[in-house]
């Protein structure tokens, strides 16, 4: 595969979405603007310029109609796709690390840092979907985290609830109405912080990455460490795969001690994990420092990664890919057509 | 669904930029269509030194058709904004290019293949791996220099038994052992107990002899083989040596060559009859080597 190369920032990326056709990637870095890219083919769509600070998180409603982002500058700003126009911007006590839409897309949660005094929170924000609308400033629920604070959090199916990764390798479970805490779990070696989690197609479980070097597949309704896919370098992104029942790990060493290690030692590729059978099937070479980033394509087409290198390479991926099968799946499948 | 109509056209095969001096109106751009199916496009601009430029393009246009869900084929209409405003329809190349082909197959012995690619590299590090150093005065696991014996015991073996894996570290001490067994200098002439084997100095009675039955031989083709050398001069007489010397790179004759022979007697008679022998396209010169100053 020819991977496509996206020149869109002078600095680190920071986080890539697709939308939910997986025909536009939208993508934050540590400069002051989003950038909209058509995946077919590396085209720029445009860019979002508004922020002051650098730009930490961005997520796609489910309709492609909006985006929202979070930034260094303490605000949540959410922007009309097609025009490129910002429609409403939040303002918070302290950065905001993480922003997700929930499932239908009428809320959206933020992450933000504990600095200053301030303990991270988790915010909770109405949206109204009809883009020339007047959205409400209204803070709907704020879940303080008072031990450790959330590094990342998404909403688990039909909104019911939201998962949140903290700095001290745990991922708790947190009522999306009430904001009351459910379940705690140790899921990540203490002092581990939860850099990523990323859902399953169906929001059902999600996959956790941490800075222990494992990534882990966590089911929703009990917290439970469904698998585990252990690497030898600290991971900053996982994903899991449509169609094919694999999970894509991005990572490598910290980008402070780059510099004293070649290429090579740094383990700058995207591995290829089979989900099922918790074993390395591949790697994808390409980027010159850690990944900071990876997202798949929701039809499961390719997939994009991106750099402290400030690259995004999007990769489609070809037959091979698709092809590939365990011994036993194929026996299996043979034995259902019999 | 709707359908889309994306026309892609092959890489430009040759921009040519021919530079024309006189700046008058811009000629009207061509297309014709080949026969072959593909268009060859001529077109005029100014480049900034304000020279006329002519353009011709040869492109082949080839259809692809994808069906995508409406809603993705609208997106692609949409007009760009921000820092894209100003841009085409199409990637740009400042902001896209693409990557070099990356072969990806998922396997499960995926590792094993990898593996594959770094033992090679690592082979030569891994065969000295296994070298170790041995002194030759104690067979210790040390340089002979750093022996702790090295003063009071001779070596175990003789000079021609010197591992390899020593390295230079060991060769002054070398000398010295060979000398008294003290760790002073003895120039070489003086080493084994001052009897000069033979082959010990340049020059010395070996070759004097030797050059009173040597030929030097002159204007030697390239292609010429030692072997060639010695089937000509062994019609005179025993030839003890042939020396033809050769370039270290190209290993071909550098045109000049020594042959020894047992008797003088037949030395010369073959200096006689080879000189001015026509040997691949190329007269030889042979006269009696000179002995070296």
């Amino acid at each position: 595969m020819r991977p496509i190369l996206l020149q869109g920032h002078e600095r680190a990326l920071t986080q890539i979405r697709y939308n939910r056709d997986g025909d536009l990637i939208f993508s934050t870095a540590k400069d002051q603007h989003i950038c909209a890219w058509f995946a077919h083919n590396g085209e720029r769509l445009g860019t979002y310029h508004g922020h002051q600070g650098a730009l930490w998180t961005v997520d796609v409603d489910p309709t492609s109609t909006m985006i929202a982002s979070g930034a260094a500058d303490n605000t949540v700003k959410l922007w009309d796709i097609q025009s490129g126009k910002c429609l409403k911007t939040w303002d918070f006590d302290t950065a905001v690390k993480r922003v997700e839409f929930s499932e239908d897309g009428s809320q959206l949660l933020a992450v933000t840092e504990k600095r200053m005094g301030f303990l991270g929170t988790i915010v909770v924000l109405d949206i109204n979907r009809d883009v020339n609308a007047e959205q409400s400033g209204e803070k709907v629920l704020v879940i303080t985290c008072e031990d450790a604070k959330a590094t990342v959090a998404g909403w688990s199916y039909m909104s019911k609830y939201i998962i949140a990764g903290h700095e001290d390798g745990s991922v708790s479970k947190y009522d999306a109405k009430s904001g009351e805490q459910l379940d705690n779990r140790q899921v990540h070696e203490p002092d581990a912080l939860v850099t990523d989690i990323q859902w399953s197609s169906d929001r059902t479980y999600f996959i956790t990455a941490s800075k222990d070097k494992s990534a882990k597949l966590v089911n929703v309704d009990d917290l439970e460490v469904m698998k585990t896919y252990t690497t030898d370098t600290p991971l900053n992104s996982a994903s899991i795969t449509p169609k094919k029942d694999f999970v894509i790990l991005g990572g490598g060493q910290a980008a402070m001690d780059v510099t004293t290690t070649s290429t090579r030692q740094g383990k700058f590729e995207a591995r290829f994990y089979h989900k099922i059978f918790e074993e390395e099937i591949g790697r994808v070479r390409g980027h010159f420092g850690p990944l900071n980033t990876v997202a798949v394509d929701p039809q499961g087409r390719g997939y994009a990664s991106g750099g402290e290198d400030g690259y995004v390479r999007v990769h489609q991926f070809d037959k091979g890919y698709f092809d590939f099968t365990y011994e036993v799946e194929r026996q299996a499948r043979a034995a259902q057509q019999m | 669904m709707a359908t889309k109509t994306v026309a892609s056209n092959r890489p430009d095969w040759a921009d040519d930029d021919d530079l024309d001096d006189t700046v008058d109106a811009l000629p009207q751009g061509t297309t014709t269509t080949n026969k072959d199916g593909t268009k060859t496009i001529v077109s005029w601009r100014f480049n900034d030194e304000g020279k006329k430029v002519k353009t011709t393009r040869r492109i082949r246009f080839t259809t692809h058709t994808e069906k995508v869900n409406p809603r993705v084929a609208e997106r692609k209409q949409w007009s760009k904004f921000g820092l894209s405003a100003k841009d085409a329809a199409g990637p740009t190349s400042d902001t896209t290019s693409v990557g070099e082909n990356i072969i990806f197959r998922p396997s499960t012995n995926w590792r094993k293949d990898a593996k594959e690619e770094k033992t090679e590299a690592g082979s030569m590090k891994d065969k000295l791996k296994d070298k170790k150093v041995k002194c030759r005065i104690c067979n210790g696991e040390h340089f002979t220099a750093r022996c702790p014996f090295k003063d009071t015991m001779a070596p175990v073996g003789e000079e021609g038994s010197a591992d390899p894996a020593a390295g230079p570290a060991d060769a002054p001490e070398a000398a010295g052992g060979l000398g008294t067994g003290k760790s002073s200098y003895v120039p070489p002439h003086m080493r084994n107990g001052g009897n000069a084997s033979a082959g010990d100095r340049m020059g010395g009675g070996k070759y004097e002899r030797d050059d009173l039955a040597t030929l030097r031989v002159t204007n030697v083709s390239e292609m010429a083989e030692e072997q060639e050398l010695r089937d000509m001069f062994e019609r005179f007489g025993r030839v003890t040596r042939v020396f033809l010397a050769k370039d270290r790179e190209t290993g071909l004759a550098k045109g000049f060559a020594f042959i020894s022979f047992q008797e003088r007697t037949d030395a010369a008679k073959a200096c006689e009859k080879m000189d001015g022998y026509g040997f691949k396209h190329l007269i030889l010169r042979v006269e009696f080597a000179k002995k070296a100053a």
